[in-house]
């Protein structure tokens, strides 16, 4: 009974694991495609300069393969205050009549009367604004919150720095309508795998509209991910990999427990059982205990992440899957289960092959008619070497449970290395090849007296536009530009091809290249908001972060005649040991405050905690399953080596020398699992995570010198609480049961 | 064996011979038999349900009329166009109304478009053919030439200048605005290489007979031809591409109420013809001349037509106003409405007055058609003509193209009115001709069956008049979005006619 209760334990252990893991990996991966659909999101979005109605009606009411269509004007820096909170940098979105493109996910939508708004959901929740609550806007009335909104096409407030409000544009008193244009137009394709078609046609039709920006569905998830895209990738990557890593748990768990059964087996087909009646009892055996630790364990690993992954998706605007969680729950129950049936039928199908006599002499005996070879040497001495040699001696649960402790401290690794490069990506902006610490407000005109203040090496102004290519203008791009000579101020990792040399050049990131097909020596064609398109020779592919992989990096001076090029942030690299603090000052002396030059991720508190806390849980749980299979192997090892730990306590063994006993066999798992668990994520597992979650990016998750040593001490923390455990139940058990088994 | 042999050779050659095969001459495209359509509003075209005749009784009761008494088509506005001139203005197409036709997506497929038509058009076994104006787009030399190569059938040699496309539309291009078929959506590559190629038409089996429209005898039909615009058309320099310098010209032309793009509707011509009375403006490219693109001037685009069109009996002159017999029973008069002075739209001088009356008494009994391309009613000194037709029963429908748009209306007169039968282009959606038939019936009944008929392209837009007629409908400055479709009374219709009151 108690060993069933251990396999249980193991089970549950493994699907704590795969509960975390997949109510993460689901959760996250299909937020976006889940929101857009609720929102009912517009599959192209056309951003303008503001344009009488008519105008515009004129031109997208021309458009092919365009089911619907509707308008907004959105007004910027709009004074808000709500409950708690108040911002500057409001957005007020004024809605013409027809499809919205957000959910009301409380409240209803905004009518004519003039005294109502529709609120961001996010911005009620950081504000503490609930429906009926009131909204100030600039210097008018206050209106009545009737509805909160969610929408996708942008991440939520604060993480988004706009707070953004919607009000119907019949609410707007009728004698400031016809001064009112719009500068946002939102469609709805018939078929919007034939986005380009009607792209072409809507450039064909857009001159005269300033500062034109065209955003696909496509587009908008792109630069959603630009503030948690790597974040998410990441964590949906290794919850896939933790599914695979608890699969290999459950496997060698059921395993173990056929080879501890391997005399019952024997004695069954000695009295005339037919192997697969065998098998099948053995399969049943293993899911009815399977069954409810199964179960037990996927809910307590789903409650646990339900409450970060929710917020991780708030904070993105994304929707969490509802209760459609529960068929992939119910799903991932299934197949542990039936792996667990599974991988007990299988090793005893092959067991039962082996003839009974082999059979009643045990499993090790079992496979094969050499001795096992003794894998700690007698003259190791003493009472850890002793209990060493009580581990090892059953051989197939050994290797069982190193794999499975390899697998859990592989996870672990892999989650330190994981939290390492978010940290990198967040605060060190070299980890994306930026050469550059700080980033001012400052225009290009102040970049000589930048370079003057000491401790400053170089600075240069550094552009960011938001384009498309001209031959696929549902692709979004980023062009970096900078001016050629500052060409070095951010050089991401070289894939292929080599640095561009010529103003006529650019640098692509990989992901551009991928959505593109563009090599070394191809062309790229820029769509520029301006509605001019700039062409470039593409002299190397790089591996780039930015804009999640969908980058260029050109020389500004391309840009100059095309009209994009506005204001730009001027990049300042600072020499080695510089005072940055007295920098900030100087700089902010000559005109704004500098900011730390980001990587890849924001800088967001709120997001960032919410980050931890999901990271939290699943080390916790990893943690959890390590312990289980410890104290497992410890505890079974311990009661079959019963007589021997009796005859010892008789000799006058004390808990000091029950506790050396049981290092011994808590050694001889942990050293080989920490061992092969640390090559397993050097070789297998980081490799695969950084390729399912930004293959673009290259980016590395091989382990560190300190995530080796932080998973070998909590492992040997893990160990001592395990024997500590074991030894105190051993010490209490009566001498006499032991040495009556002996007998 | 020998004959079972014949026999299968002989099924094998008729099946080959009935099927719709892109070489044959004789395809089916009446729309009462299918249509092309966008039904799922996908921007992708597909065979559509037929349309059937809709009786229209705004000018007389439904009767019963089935004596066939003439079967004629109509061709509109074909713009047979030299693409890759330099004497053109595709740049101020994004300027949006009413420039919107100085550039098209499909505009170097116009020989292989007409093409097409004239298969579908044989196949309908017309008496006669109208081909209603604006036969060409910018009244050149080698237009016509490619015009009258369709017409004639043989081998047509669709490209100017040197072989290959040297033109606004090239992938060398970096102006988005311009459809480019080896970049932009929906791609098809080698499309321009191939439309420059030499290919074979059919020919129209059927009388034909030409009118005049502005483009014709115009520049752009705004224009008149000119040495500078010859020099222009002849030369070495082309605007491929929106130079900033228009932008500057552009700042002084009339605007919305709120500062939106300008508006040129209220540009006077002379603004275009300062344009380019200096020579092209902005920074040019060089591509290779062609003496064959000079601009036809005086008399020489109706004696050309007329020589083609076997029209010995037609009156001479720069004017192609004439008379001819349609059927024993039916008799057609064109006025060419094209005002020679420049401008896009129509004129009737009085001396076409005149003439109108004369031809109208010598007709007799037999029922007239009158061709006109801008339509009476939309030139200036049309009234006169059209109080002639009002007074005349015998006048069964005018025939007019210009607008792009298929419209039939009734004019209501004292006499009991006529048809007015506007037939879309083939330069832009829905790229239709139209069939019709007088039909008479044992009570002095009159009608004149209309249905519209769809060029040969095909769907898949392999062939050259099928990307022609995609790109026609993606356009979304034409005749998709602006309707020129019509609705369905304006295409398949049954036009019921006052019966004569001479009882003829």
């Amino acid at each position: 009974m108690r060993r069933a209760w251990l396999a249980a334990a193991t089970v549950l252990a493994a699907a704590l694991v795969t509960g975390t893991a997949l109510t993460a990996a689901v959760s996250l991966s299909g937020g976006f495609d889940r929101a857009a659909e609720r929102a009912d999101l517009p599959d192209l979005i056309v951003r303008f300069d503001e344009e009488e109605r008519a105008d515009v009606e004129r031109r997208i009411g021309a458009l092919p393969n365009v089911a619907a269509r509707a308008y907004r004007t959105e007004l910027t820096r709009v004074p808000m205050a709500a409950g708690r909170g108040s911002t500057r940098r409001g957005s007020l979105q004024i809605v013409d009549p027809g499809r919205r493109g957000y959910e009301i996910v409380d409240g209803r939508d905004v009518g004519t009367a003039d005294d109502e708004v529709v609120l961001e959901a996010g911005v009620a929740r950081e504000w503490g604004v609930e429906v009926g609550g009131e909204l100030l806007l600039g210097g008018e009335p206050p209106r009545r919150v009737v509805g909160l909104s969610r929408s996708p096409d942008n991440v939520a407030f604060p993480l988004a720095r706009a707070a953004r409000a919607y009000i119907a544009l019949e609410s707007v008193p009728e004698r400031f309508r016809p001064f009112l244009g719009t500068n946002m137009a939102l469609a709805w394709l018939s078929d919007p795998s034939r986005q380009d078609v009607t792209l072409t046609q809507a450039r064909a039709v857009s001159f005269g509209l300033e500062d034109l920006r065209f955003v696909t569905r496509a587009g908008v998830q792109v630069l959603i991910g630009q503030a948690a895209g790597i974040v998410v990738a990441l964590l949906v990557a290794f919850s896939v990999v933790a599914l695979g890593t608890a699969g290999v748990m459950l496997g060698a768990s059921a395993r173990s427990e056929v080879a501890r059964r391997l005399p019952a087996l024997g004695v069954e087909r000695a009295v005339g059982f037919s192997r697969a009646r065998i098998v099948a009892g053995q399969a049943r055996r293993a899911a009815l205990v399977a069954a409810p630790a199964a179960a037990l364990g996927l809910g307590i690993g789903a409650l646990a992440m339900r409450g970060p992954s929710e917020r991780l998706l708030d904070a993105l605007n994304e929707v969490g899957p509802g209760l459609g969680l529960l068929w992939w729950l119910l799903g991932a129950w299934v197949a542990i289960v039936a792996l667990v049936g599974a991988a007990a039928a299988w090793p005893a199908w092959r067991a039962t092959n082996a003839p009974v006599a082999a059979l009643l002499r045990g499993g090790e005996l079992a496979t094969g008619g050499r001795p096992p070879r003794r894998l700690w040497r007698r003259s190791a001495g003493g009472f850890t070497a002793l209990g060493a040699r009580l581990a090892t001696a059953r051989r197939g649960r050994w290797l069982a449970t190193v794999a499975v402790l390899a697998a859990a401290s592989a996870t672990l690794v892999l989650l330190l290395a994981l939290a390492s490069l978010l940290t990198a990506l967040r605060d060190d902006p070299g980890s994306v090849g930026k050469r550059y610490a700080l980033t001012a407000n400052l225009g290009e005109e102040a970049v000589p007296d930048i370079r003057r203040v000491d401790g400053v090496a170089d600075a240069a102004p550094r552009w960011a536009v938001e384009a498309s290519a001209a031959y696929a203008l549902g692709q979004p791009l980023r062009l970096v530009a900078f001016p050629q000579r500052a060409a070095r101020f951010e050089t991401p990792p070289l894939a292929e091809g080599r640095r561009r040399r010529a103003t006529t050049e650019a640098e692509v990131g990989t992901g551009l290249a991928d959505a593109l097909g563009l090599r070394p020596g191809s062309t790229l064609a820029v769509a520029l908001p301006s509605g001019i398109e700039a062409r470039f020779r593409v002299s190397g592919v790089v591996r780039s972060l930015e804009h999640e992989g969908r980058a260029a990096y050109v020389a500004s001076e391309v840009l100059e005649d095309s009209g994009v090029l506005g204001a730009p942030v001027v990049a300042v690299a600072l020499e080695g040991g510089a005072d940055r603090a007295r920098i900030g000052r100087e700089l902010a002396a000559l005109g704004a405050p500098p900011s730390d030059a980001t990587a890849a991720t924001t800088r967001n508190r709120a997001f960032l905690g919410i980050l931890a806390s999901v990271l939290r849980v699943v080390a916790l749980t990893v943690a959890l399953v390590c312990l289980a299979v410890l104290v497992q192997a410890l505890v079974l090892t311990a009661r079959e080596r019963r007589p021997t730990i009796a005859l010892l306590r008789t000799t006058g063994a004390d808990r000091p020398v029950l506790g050396r006993l049981l290092a011994g066999a808590c050694l001889v798992v942990l050293v080989p699992a920490a061992a092969l668990g640390l090559a397993l994520e050097w070789i297998v597992l980081g490799p695969a995570v950084s390729s399912l979650a930004a293959g673009y990016a290259g980016l590395s998750l091989a382990p560190g010198p300190g995530h080796v040593a932080l998973v070998v001490g909590g492992l040997a923390v893990l160990g001592a609480a395990a024997v500590a455990w074991v030894a105190s139940r051993l010490v209490r058990e009566p001498v006499v049961t032991g040495l009556r088994e002996e007998a | 064996v020998t004959r079972l042999a014949a026999l299968l050779l002989a099924a094998a050659l008729l099946a080959a011979g009935c099927g719709i095969d892109e070489k044959g001459d004789e395809l089916a495209g009446s729309t009462r038999e299918a249509t092309i359509a966008d039904a799922d509003g996908d921007g992708a075209l597909d065979r559509g349900p037929a349309e059937r005749l809709v009786d229209r009784t705004e000018l007389a009761p439904r009767g019963r009329a089935t004596r066939e008494v003439l079967r004629f088509g109509q061709l509109a506005d074909v713009h047979v166009r030299d693409e890759e001139s330099p004497a053109r203005v595709p740049f101020l197409d994004r300027l949006g109304p009413p420039v919107t036709s100085t550039f098209r997506p499909q505009e170097a497929l116009s020989p292989q478009v007409l093409t097409a038509a004239i298969r579908t058009l044989n196949a309908e076994r017309p008496d006669a053919v109208l081909l209603t104006g604006d036969l060409l787009d910018s009244a050149q030399r080698n237009e016509l030439d490619q015009l009258l190569a369709v017409l004639r059938g043989g081998p047509v040699d669709p490209s100017s200048g040197t072989e290959g496309y040297r033109g606004v539309q090239s992938a060398a291009n970096p102006d988005g605005q311009f459809y480019r078929p080896d970049l932009d959506a929906p791609r098809h590559r080698g499309l321009l290489g191939r439309a420059q190629r030499e290919y074979f038409s059919p020919g129209l089996r059927a009388p034909w007979f030409p009118a005049l429209g502005n483009h014709d005898v115009l520049v752009q039909g705004e224009l008149p031809p000119s040495d500078a615009t010859d020099a222009i058309a002849t030369g070495d320099r082309a605007l491929l591409t929106f130079d900033p310098v228009l932008e500057d010209l552009l700042q002084d032309l009339p605007r919305g109420g709120r500062g939106g793009t300008p508006d040129l509707r209220d540009v006077p011509p002379e603004a275009i013809e300062d344009l380019l009375a200096g020579g092209i403006p902005g920074r040019t490219t060089e591509v290779p001349p062609d003496p064959r693109r000079r601009h036809l001037r005086g008399a020489e685009p109706a004696d050309l037509l007329r020589e083609a069109a076997n029209l010995a009996d037609a009156p001479g002159g720069p004017r192609l106003d004439y008379a001819a017999d349609l059927a024993p029973d039916v008799r057609l008069i064109v006025l060419d409405t094209a005002n020679r002075d420049g401008g896009a739209r129509g004129v009737v001088g009085p001396e076409q007055v005149r003439f109108l009356r004369r031809e109208l008494a010598r007709a007799g009994d037999r029922s007239i058609v009158v061709v006109d391309h801008h339509g009476l009613d939309r030139s200036d000194g049309g009234e006169a003509a059209r109080e002639l037709l009002a007074g005349d029963d015998r006048v069964v429908a005018e025939l007019t193209g210009d607008t792009h748009r298929n419209e039939i209306r009734p004019v209501q007169t004292e006499s009991g009115g006529y048809w007015q039968i506007t037939t879309g282009s083939l330069a832009d959606w829905p790229q239709q001709g139209r069939m019709l038939r007088l039909v008479t019936g044992p009570d002095g009944e009159r009608a004149i069956e209309t249905w519209m008929v769809d060029h040969a392209g095909g769907l898949d837009a392999e062939d050259l008049a099928g990307a022609a007629r995609e790109l026609a409908f993606l356009d979304a400055q034409g005749g998709r979005p602006n309707g020129f479709a019509g609705g369905r009374r304006d295409r398949n219709a049954r036009l019921w006619l006052p019966p004569l009151r001479s009882g003829g």
